[in-house]
């Protein structure tokens, strides 16, 4: 059977997480915590996220304001890249080299026969 | 194989302190990471890079040994015998202070020089991961298709490290586009669920059509008789042939728009876009006298 919660307390166990760090993605809106009977639970669907707050927390020194900061960069350059790729798909209608070469020759070619 | 001198990946001199090392190690780490730049694979083979000169030059023991055998470490084979006895005896070569957090998913970092391995051993590399180990490591694999594949749907097969998996591709898929396949990445640790797999299409650029989300754009060549005078031209679309009326007088590089002809709307079955269709008109290059009489006379007509 599918889990979609994990204890909070039983993950940050598991992965040598101080649970005060996931309470502070809660608190900066990072991640949204579910609270049962007094109990924390963190979405499984979240865990990749997590994982790339906590990298950036332990390895890279990031405090978690400067992780919210990064995290809604990384969407505008998401957003950006998507943007990008629409007009360059858009771009290739008016690149074909080929009609253009063709044009060109043929309009070459009818005024030698003039 | 060449030496890899760590201290100039790290810019740091050779007696530099741990804090210099690790301060040095930080600011090229929070420049390279593969989290703070996705899909760059540079950026990612420096940061391996960067890692592992961190490994050794912040742990005192590979230090130490890097810095005896490293310029000359063609004779690095006790070097390598003694990290295996130390391996044996259970002494561990974290190579980190405890702060640093290699789950095992994305991002993490993979792959030690073959320099690294032959002064260390393979069992010298940063064995802190699989303790901090929960979630599986996620896959990332790539399909290539042709447009008229994408415009289908159908089924695959793909082989990932190993298994066969079917996957089912939707009709409209977009060039780039990456599904999710939830739990068919590595496995997880300490009861940790498995990772999951990213499946990004690439769609080949096909020679007739043209496509731009879900619209298709094709060119069809016209003689100039049918241009002038109008006429029917047949057209290939991606399920068949439709015959077109043109319209006496169409310009050069006019358009039209052939509703509901172009390429299936993405998990939207019986949705399609258009298809526009751009007319280039041939003009004839070379003329018999006939022909070019009767342009003289058109051309006189005109004046």
């Amino acid at each position: 059977m599918k889990t979609d919660y994990i204890i909070v307390k039983e993950y940050c166990e598991k992965c040598h997480i101080d649970p005060s760090f996931i309470l502070s993605l809660d608190e900066g809106g990072l991640v949204t915590l579910n609270e049962i009977n007094g109990e924390k639970y963190l979405p499984v669907a979240d865990l990749p996220e997590v994982e790339q707050y906590a990298r950036m927390y332990y390895d890279l020194s990031i405090n978690i304001e400067g992780i919210d900061v990064i995290h809604n960069m990384q969407q505008q350059i998401k957003s950006l890249h998507q943007t990008i790729k629409r007009l360059h798909d858009r771009l290739r209608i008016y690149e074909d080299d080929s009609i253009v070469d063709n044009l060109t020759d043929d309009m070459r070619l009818f005024s030698d026969k003039m | 194989m060449e030496y890899i001198d760590y201290y100039k990946i790290l810019g740091v001199s050779r007696d530099a302190s741990q804090d210099d090392i690790k301060k040095a190690y930080k600011k090229l780490a929070r420049k390279y990471h593969p989290d703070l730049n996705p899909n760059d694979p540079d950026a990612k083979r420096k940061f391996q890079v960067v890692n592992e000169a961190n490994e050794v030059l912040s742990d005192p023991d590979k230090r130490s040994k890097y810095d005896q055998f490293g310029s000359d470490w063609q004779h690095a084979d006790g070097a390598r015998a003694q990290s295996q006895d130390f391996g044996n005896g259970g002494t561990t070569f974290t190579g980190n202070d405890g702060e640093t957090f290699w789950s095992s998913s994305t991002g993490n970092a993979e792959g030690f020089s073959d320099f690294f391995e032959q002064l260390f051993g393979r069992h010298a590399r940063g064995s802190s991961r699989a303790s901090y180990g929960f979630r599986g490591q996620d896959y990332t694999s790539e399909l290539h298709l042709t447009l008229r594949e994408a415009a289908q749907t159908h089924k695959q097969v793909l082989s990932v490290n190993g298994k066969n998996l079917r996957i089912t591709v939707p009709a409209g898929i977009a060039n780039g586009q990456t599904i999710k396949l939830s739990g068919q990445g590595g496995e997880g640790a300490n009861g940790g669920p498995a990772g999951d797999l990213y499946i990004t299409f690439v769609i080949v650029d096909d020679n007739d059509f043209k496509r731009v989300a879900n619209d298709l754009y094709v060119t069809v060549s016209i003689d100039l008789y049918t241009a002038v005078l109008g006429g029917d031209v047949v057209v290939d679309t991606l399920d068949g042939k439709v015959r077109l009326h043109i319209k006496p007088g169409t310009q050069n590089l006019s358009k039209v728009r052939l509703k509901g002809k172009g390429f299936p709307i993405y998990r939207s079955e019986g949705s399609f876009g258009d298809l526009i269709v751009t007319f280039v008109i041939n003009i004839p290059t070379v003329l018999n006298d006939k022909q070019r009489d009767l342009f003289k006379q058109l051309q006189d007509l005109n004046k």
